[in-house]
């Protein structure tokens, strides 16, 4: 029945051949000799150096039929070349395991390669923008700082040519995103953010170019290429950070993707196994689960028993007993030993892809606090162009000398940096103020949200609560001297310490294990631990029944074990999940502060109420499925109030997506992690207090930047349009409110 | 002041080959994942930071 004999024989890579796993990461093409040509994606495990990488490319290399083969220790990822008529994938995983490494077909291949191009071009655009834009201002320092005439023209003309010369690759290849932009809603007739700042640029632009190389001409002769430079770096560091946390959002998703096993061991009918690719499996195939491994499908155990984990999936914190007949759940884990399943409910039809699909739809129906600031900018951008547009005409009337120099002053006084940096610095300094404090936030615009919150939907179980069990009680059940009750406690942890019954490692953390030498200790699943101490007599620690105990405790909560000796009864200890020390103090700051904080629990609904009861919460519900919870979340922001959700476990990620904003638990599961807005790294509720506090810091400090900005834009508008602010005057502005805007925003990382 | 027409040409030089040093790092992958160094420690099975260190 062990597996290495039941696959002699066979392959087992051979499923990643299987065209429906093949084609998700390979990409085919023809080369010169019509050979045809597959390019593969695979994962590597067990990496741990750039020499590994080395190793790894070589035994590829060395497989007949492969045509290169490269190894990225930095990502844990190969790409092969090889010919489709030599050879096969899998000799390409054989012989990266024949080196000692593991590989499985990299699936998210395809657009990780496209975020990897996308953020290299963002910051290649970027580091060119402010480079240059760092030698302009140093090219055009003497002109500001010279007294007139004290800078000969010769030099002047120099200086200017430097500055043209450098400006260019700024202009032609960091700026091309903002032509392409501009072009592109220009192409829809529509006005986007990227209007004004293209006119802006390419205005600047021409008339610097023309007081340049023309010095008195139509331009005049001050050139503004130091402004031009330095307001397309900093628009250009705006779209990067924004760039990063898009990108960070689609690998949270691809990760909750990837929990399910990707090849399953099939039973064949004349008992054999074959290594299958999971997506082939079918209704009413027995399929073999190995310790450790995740069922592949929803299913029903047919041979042998184990313990489940489906605490990710259901919120259930111990390990569930699977014996023939249960029902099984995709995604959950098998713990105990291996067992075969008949499968009933495969690919969409699981519960843990409708879970994945619940979140995957929360995340797409999130309100986008983008779109109200597009329509609030559209207004105002186009204000800007026709302010521009008529200061230009009246002062080509008044003066046609100045005119150009009037239109770009208005375009570049009133640039958007101020008001686009208002809000992300102020955010982005909260977020690092937060991290000190122990909140790491993945998603900035939390910020805003966190500060608004009206109600809060707080998990039970890991949440709350630790994810391990706490003795609350020890009856004596045998009349004998309570003085002697912890001696009995030494005794039960000294024998809990041979199992790992989750219940087992409550009791041997509870009480100090006294040093007993125990005979013939034996473990009988269900029931509990038997064992024999020095002076011969049998010692039992388990269910009611095991330890000769008569007691009904139908009606009592909790968990409870009893301590027998010779088939009677000593003491039962009563176990209770325990509340996080900090929870109290927490949730009493957060209602002190008007937030209404509701429970929301897959647990019992009388052990939800009595902990809610105890905690003085408003509301308690239990037994709630994870589509109930995503349903109250819904139901309270229909009513118009901000939700915070805070949880632990996969059967809150839809959750956590849902809420306006969500704080996962450090220690929680990894796909809540990554759908919540913010992790509480250490586990304390105390830091989602803190975390509430500097949100509405930074919310004031959003404001401020904002009031200023508007009060920069309303004092400068009508002094460019008057003519009698320079466009350096401009360009010096534009730095400076941005500056005051940053420097206020850093107030909060104090 | 001649030699301002030496220099500045030069600065300009100079800059394209900082450029182009920026360019090979870039494509080097150095700036591909600014993270994972920090994000390493919460990684259990991950090698200790520095492996030459004496316990």
């Amino acid at each position: 029945m062990s597996f290495p004999d039941a696959l002699a024989g066979t392959r087992p890579a051979a499923w990643v051949d299987d065209p429906l796993e093949l084609d998700v990461f390979t990409r085919w093409q023809k080369d010169g000799a019509g050979r045809r040509i597959a390019e593969s994606s695979l994962r590597i495990g067990g990496m741990h150096c750039a020499q590994c990488a080395d190793v790894i490319g070589q035994s590829l290399r060395r497989v007949p039929g492969v045509l290169d083969a490269s190894v990225s220790a930095a990502s844990h990822c190969a790409t092969v070349q090889w010919d489709a008529q030599l050879t096969r994938p899998s000799a390409l995983v054989e012989a990266v395991e024949a080196a000692g490494y593991e590989a499985a077909p990299d699936t998210a291949a395809a657009a990780r390669a496209l975020r990897k191009k996308e953020s290299r071009a963002a910051l290649w655009r970027l580091f060119v923008a402010a480079f240059c834009a760092m030698q302009i201002m140093m090219l055009a320092t003497p002109a500001y700082v010279s007294a007139p005439g004290e800078l000969a023209a010769e030099h002047k003309r120099l200086l200017d040519w430097g500055s043209w010369l450098l400006t260019l690759p700024v202009l032609w290849f960091s700026a091309a995103p903002f032509f392409a932009g501009a072009w592109r809603s220009f192409a829809q007739r529509r006005i986007g953010m990227d209007v004004p700042v293209a006119i802006g640029i390419a205005v600047a632009f021409v008339a610097s170019s023309g007081a340049a190389f023309d010095p008195g001409g139509l331009f005049g002769r001050e050139v503004y290429f130091d402004s031009l430079a330095m307001f397309v770096s900093f628009l250009l560091g705006g779209r990067l950070l924004e760039m990063r946390a898009r990108h960070r959002a689609e690998v949270s998703l691809e990760d909750a993707t990837t929990r399910l096993p990707q090849s399953v061991m099939r039973l064949l009918a004349d008992g054999t196994v074959e290594v299958v690719s999971a997506k082939r499996l079918g209704r009413g195939d027995l399929v073999r689960i190995p310790m450790g491994q995740a069922f592949a499908a929803d299913g029903v155990v047919t041979e042998g028993q184990t313990q489940a984990d489906e605490s990710l999936l259901t919120g259930e914190s111990r390990p569930v007993p699977k014996r023939n007949g249960d029902t099984v759940i995709a995604g959950s884990v098998n713990l105990q030993s291996p067992v075969v399943m008949r499968v009933e409910r495969v690919g969409a039809d699981t519960r843990y892809e409708a879970i994945v699909a619940l979140m995957r739809a929360a995340k797409t129906q999130r309100p986008a606090v983008l779109a109200s600031a597009d329509r609030w900018a559209s207004p105002f951008l186009w204000a800007v162009l026709l302010l521009a547009a008529a200061a230009g005409a009246a002062w080509s009337v008044i003066d046609p000398a100045r005119a150009v120099w009037v239109v770009v002053s208005v375009l570049i006084v009133t640039c958007p940096c101020a008001l686009s940096l208002a809000a992300p610095s102020a955010l982005l300094a909260a977020a690092g103020a937060m991290g000190r404090q122990g909140v790491l936030l993945r998603r900035l615009d939390a910020v805003e949200r966190l500060a608004k919150v009206q109600t809060l939907f707080i998990d039970k179980t890991g949440t709350l609560t630790e994810g391990r069990l706490r003795c609350v009680a020890v009856k004596r059940q045998d009349g004998g001297d309570p003085a002697a009750t912890h001696e009995i406690e030494a005794r039960a942890a000294s024998l809990a310490a041979w199992s790992n019954h989750p219940l087992s490692v409550a009791a041997r953390e509870a009480f100090p294990a006294a040093g007993i030498a125990w005979h013939d200790v034996r473990e009988t699943p269900g029931l509990g631990l038997e064992g024999t101490d020095d002076h011969g007599c049998a010692w039992r620690l388990g269910s009611a029944t095991w330890a000769g105990a008569t007691e009904d405790v139908g009606h009592m909560q909790g968990a409870h074990v009893w301590l027998g000796r010779d088939g009677r009864p000593v003491a039962r200890f009563d176990f209770d999940e325990a509340v996080r020390d900090d929870a109290p103090a927490a949730l009493r700051a957060l209602q002190a502060q008007g937030v209404r904080i509701h429970l929301l629990s897959g647990d019992e609904p009388a052990r939800a109420r009595r902990l809610a009861a105890a905690l003085g919460l408003a509301s308690a519900e239990g037994a709630m499925t994870p589509a109930d919870k995503l349903a109250a979340v819904c139901r309270a922001q229909a009513r118009g109030e901000v939700v915070a959700m805070i949880g632990d476990g996969i059967n809150d990620a839809p959750v956590l997506a849902q809420a306006d904003v969500s704080l996962a638990m450090g220690e929680g599961a990894l796909i809540a992690r990554t759908q919540a807005d913010g992790v509480l790294v250490s586990n304390r509720l105390n830091d989602a207090v803190r975390a509430r506090a500097i949100a509405q810091r930074a919310m004031r400090i959003v404001r401020q930047n904002l009031a200023w900005a508007a009060a920069y834009n309303a004092a400068c508008v009508p002094l460019a349009l008057a003519g009698w602010l320079p466009p350096w005057a401009a360009g010096l502005g534009m730095a400076a409110s941005s500056l005051v805007v940053v420097t206020n925003s850093l107030r909060l990382s104090r | 002041m001649d030699i301002l027409y030496l220099l500045i040409p030069m600065s300009a030089v100079l800059v394209l080959g900082i450029l182009a040093v920026f360019a090979w790092a870039l494509d080097g992958g150095q700036f591909d994942d600014l993270e994972q160094h920090g994000e390493q420690i919460f990684e259990p099975d991950a090698d200790p930071l520095d492996r030459h260190q004496a316990p």
